[in-house]
């Protein structure tokens, strides 16, 4: 028998996204079992087209507000996108605060990501009742849930309550109790690693020191000191709470390491770079490339295309983002995402496939290691990175390896030399500005004629991820990773959650 | 001596306190504030709805300190649903915001703009923003906009949008809904997180507040021009100015700074914990928390390409003048 679930909204992720799956009874087994699903991103605002005509320097403030959760990455890569149309380059130091700004980024929203996002979805919130002990976090909180069950107020333990029923949440009291406490924890981490790249970035979310050439405030001894005071607290936290929380979970749901499984083909565009260049053969601390069909090849982004013959557009598909374009038509297909492309291939992109990238392809030996030590001590292999459970442990790495290699970056910043440069406007040009957003691979291409934008197109991570079928039917990397699911209960579908959440969807993000 | 709830009035005196402290008002107001706060925690619930947002303002809010983001939460509001925060998805997502619906005096706070001219470029479980907004707002004991977006609509209905992008005000005017009274504003792109905190507190504990008439702005946050009270003020007046991006001195003006059309306590509340802000950074205030945010294409955020291309805006402009 077919049955239509439907997850919408499906929140704690960034945006306006909707999960329709079909799903049919295994005769056999009498198990609901996935057959298809269908990834709808709900919220359009236009603005490439709003960037038309516009000053380029406008365009790293503007792209920012795509993504209030990342607002870095786009910063920075529409920096680049113009550093090329201006024919300049990053001063050195300006490149370091870049990286430094984008890293503590990164550890911003990986950990906002498992503990605030996703781990909702593992971890027994009412295990608080029962709390015994004494952490002052804890005890707060249960008396917070308790005094409003207790007096039958109407919203007792909002937001963490209600949420979907079921009893696949982790059994143990101890074990939720700890993660419970590093979702708190991870609170006041993650406000530190915001305040960390505000020291070069001004403010966050929406930096305003992001320039072509580099970031406009000094480089003083004060604010390498004040990234570091920061950086350390953040480091304790990663090493000794989010890597055993992460392997708590991976140990408890050791199912999730097989159910969630994308195309297996993986982009990663590289990030932070490590030289004063731009373009697409800059070197960076994560190496780009392509994995398709289990085999390692070098980027080259002119095998993207974007489709839209199943998203609400009705300007010509199969474009290249030079000559992309977005004309809204709310009526027609099923989502406001597009559906990119490479070599006719869906990708996956994020961390995962940043990971799969550095190990098949030109990684540092080191973090290779830490992979294979990391999947050898949970008991499976480089393959089921591609997975729920290899994701979370990709990002998880990835934070460890960002956070000690923002050290290396304080060190290497030079006090007192400048971190900007003069530059000219050119009245015509075009570049084209790729990195990795901490959800995965983000490009802008831009165009500028008679001193204006003339044309801007971003593919975005959550493009690639949540995209709808292209024109020959593939379905996107999560609608993909959907298919085969076994559902326990299809009015509260918390596996269907638990896969899309494993990819951090940023919808505003993937539609912009 | 024990209380009923598991915190004291003293924390609520501390947190009035610091609230009085940080908008500058005397500390008699203290007492009122921690009155308040005990009221708001006797759940007077938040309904947080996030239209053409980049959840930006969701973000700064977890960046708020004392009280910290877990306090925050669990204490001083009730955040009923939250698309970004709660653990309601789906259908007990739905079910939760018509229960929080349907029992009045609630405060609305909305996040983004909403798409006007084009509805279905903004959906929460199958139905419109504009749909849900409009069933909400009638029984809200207030409405908040948070953010430019929703304020004044923002980048998303700059010159040139293709959704017909509105802020909260023009989809209450749109509806025939009374704003006055009802509405508060609290833009910025993001908003700090002390006028977001600080608003709701208020709202509970005093009612409605000041604001300005036009803007509709609180005036205990956004009553001062973030210009004159810039640190580098003096070098405006001393016609001392910063040449290009990354020259640490002189006034930012010439390189486009919007410091002059904005009113916001940036200058003395700093960001992210008072860890710097955009003049400090020596990067130009780019008008983020204006009415003319980004709107007009030919008002570029900075003022580089100003002798290399025809520009429309004169220097009194950007002073406002």
């Amino acid at each position: 028998m077919t049955q239509t679930v439907v997850l919408s909204p499906l929140t704690r992720i960034e945006g306006h996204l909707a999960i329709h799956l079909e799903t049919e009874e295994d005769s056999s087994s009498g198990r609901t079992i996935v057959k298809k699903a269908r990834c709808e991103g709900e919220m359009f605002r236009g603005l490439e087209t709003i960037l038309q005509g516009r000053d380029p320097l406008d365009a790293q403030q503007i792209t920012q507000r795509i993504c209030g959760v990342c607002p870095i990455a786009h910063g920075i890569a529409s920096v680049m996108a113009q550093e090329m149309a201006f024919g300049i380059l990053p001063t050195r130091n300006g490149r370091i605060a870049q990286n430094l700004i984008l890293a503590a980024e990164y550890l911003h929203s990986h950990i906002l990501h498992f503990y605030h996002l996703a781990a909702l979805d593992f971890v027994d919130i009412t295990a608080i009742l029962k709390y015994n002990g004494t952490d002052p976090t804890l005890v707060n909180l249960r008396n917070w849930v308790k005094n409003a069950l207790d007096k039958n107020l109407a919203f007792p333990g909002a937001p963490f309550l209600p949420r979907t029923e079921t009893d696949q949440y982790l059994k143990a009291d101890e074990a939720n109790w700890r993660l419970i406490e590093s979702y708190a924890k991870a609170l006041k981490i993650r406000t530190l690693a915001h305040e960390m790249a505000a020291v070069f970035g001004a403010k966050l979310p929406h930096s305003t020191s992001l320039v072509p050439t580099g970031v406009t405030g000094e480089v003083t001894i004060e604010r390498v000191l004040s990234c570091k005071s920061r950086l350390e607290q953040i480091k304790t936290f990663i090493h000794m709470v989010y890597l055993p929380d992460l392997f708590t979970a991976a140990s408890a749901f050791p199912q999730y390491w097989d159910i969630g499984k994308s195309q297996g083909n993986f982009l990663s565009y590289g990030v932070f770079r490590m030289e004063e260049k731009t373009g697409e053969a800059v070197r960076n601390f994560l190496p780009s490339g392509a994995v398709i069909g289990g085999t390692y090849q070098p980027l080259d982004t002119s095998k993207i295309r974007e489709f839209v013959e199943h998203s609400r557009y009705s300007s010509a598909s199969g474009l290249h983002p030079w000559q992309g374009a977005a004309q809204p038509a709310p009526l027609k297909g099923y989502s406001w995402i597009k559906a990119p492309r490479y070599d006719g291939q869906v990708m996956e992109v994020g961390p995962a496939a940043r990971v799969m990238v550095l190990c098949l392809g030109p990684g540092n030996p080191e973090m290779k290691k830490d992979v294979q030590d990391a999947l050898a001590a949970a008991g499976v292999s480089l393959e089921k990175i591609n997975s729920v459970l290899g994701r979370h442990l990709a990002r998880g790495l990835e934070a460890k390896w960002i956070a000690d290699q923002c050290d290396r970056w304080l060190d290497e910043l030079e006090i007192g030399k400048p971190a900007a440069a003069d530059f000219d406007l050119p009245e015509q040009g075009s570049g084209v500005g790729l990195t990795e957003a901490p959800r995965g691979a983000l490009g802008h291409w831009l165009t500028i004629q008679n001193y204006r934008i003339e044309r801007y197109q971003c593919i975005v991570p959550t493009t690639w991820n949540c995209s709808p079928r292209d024109d020959r039917g593939q379905p996107g990397a999560v609608e993909k990773a959907l298919e085969g699911t076994v559902i326990q209960n299809p009015a509260e579908p918390i596996e269907a959650g638990r896969i899309v959440r494993s990819f951090d969807p940023c919808i505003a993000c993937a539609v912009h | 001596m024990k209380t009923e709830h598991p915190f004291t009035r003293r924390d609520f005196l501390k947190l009035g306190g610091f609230l009085a402290a940080s908008v500058s008002i005397p500390g008699r107001w203290a007492e009122l504030f921690a009155a308040g706060l005990e009221k708001m925690t006797s759940h007077t619930p938040v309904i947080w709805i996030q239209a053409q947002s980049c959840t930006g303002d969701s973000v700064s809010l977890l960046n708020s300190t004392d009280p910290e983001p877990a306090e925050l939460l669990t204490r001083y509001i009730t955040l009923v649903v939250h698309q970004t925060l709660g653990a309601a998805q789906g259908q007990t997502f739905m079910k939760a915001l018509e229960q929080a619906a349907s029992v009045d005096g609630y405060l609305l706070a909305v996040e983004g703009s909403v798409p006007l001219g084009m509805p279905k470029a903004c959906l929460i479980g199958g139905r419109t923003a504009e749909d849900i907004l409009v069933q909400l707002i009638p029984k809200a004991k207030a409405v908040v906009a948070i953010g430019t977006c929703s304020a004044f609509g923002g980048i998303p209905a700059a010159e040139g949008n293709p959704t017909g992008s509105g802020s909260v005000q023009d989809l209450m005017n749109k509806h025939q809904l009374n704003w006055k009274g009802k509405l508060v504003n609290c833009p910025s792109c993001p908003t700090h997180p002390k006028p977001i905190v600080g608003t709701l507190a208020y709202l509970a504990a005093k009612g409605y507040p000041e604001v300005d008439e036009v803007l509709l702005t609180p005036k205990i946050f956004y009553g001062t021009s973030t210009h004159d009270q810039c640190p580098r003020y003096h070098d405006y007046e001393r016609k001392i100015f910063s040449k290009h991006f990354g020259d640490p001195h002189g006034c930012l003006f010439k390189l486009g700074c919007l410091g002059p059309l904005t009113r916001t306590e940036c200058p003395h509340r700093q960001w992210n914990s008072g860890v710097n802000w955009c003049i400090r950074a020596s990067a130009p205030c780019i008008g983020c928390s204006s009415p003319f945010f980004a709107k007009k294409k030919s008002f570029p955020f900075y003022r580089i390409g100003e002798q290399q291309h025809p520009v429309k805006y004169t220097e009194n402009d950007r002073k406002g003048v």
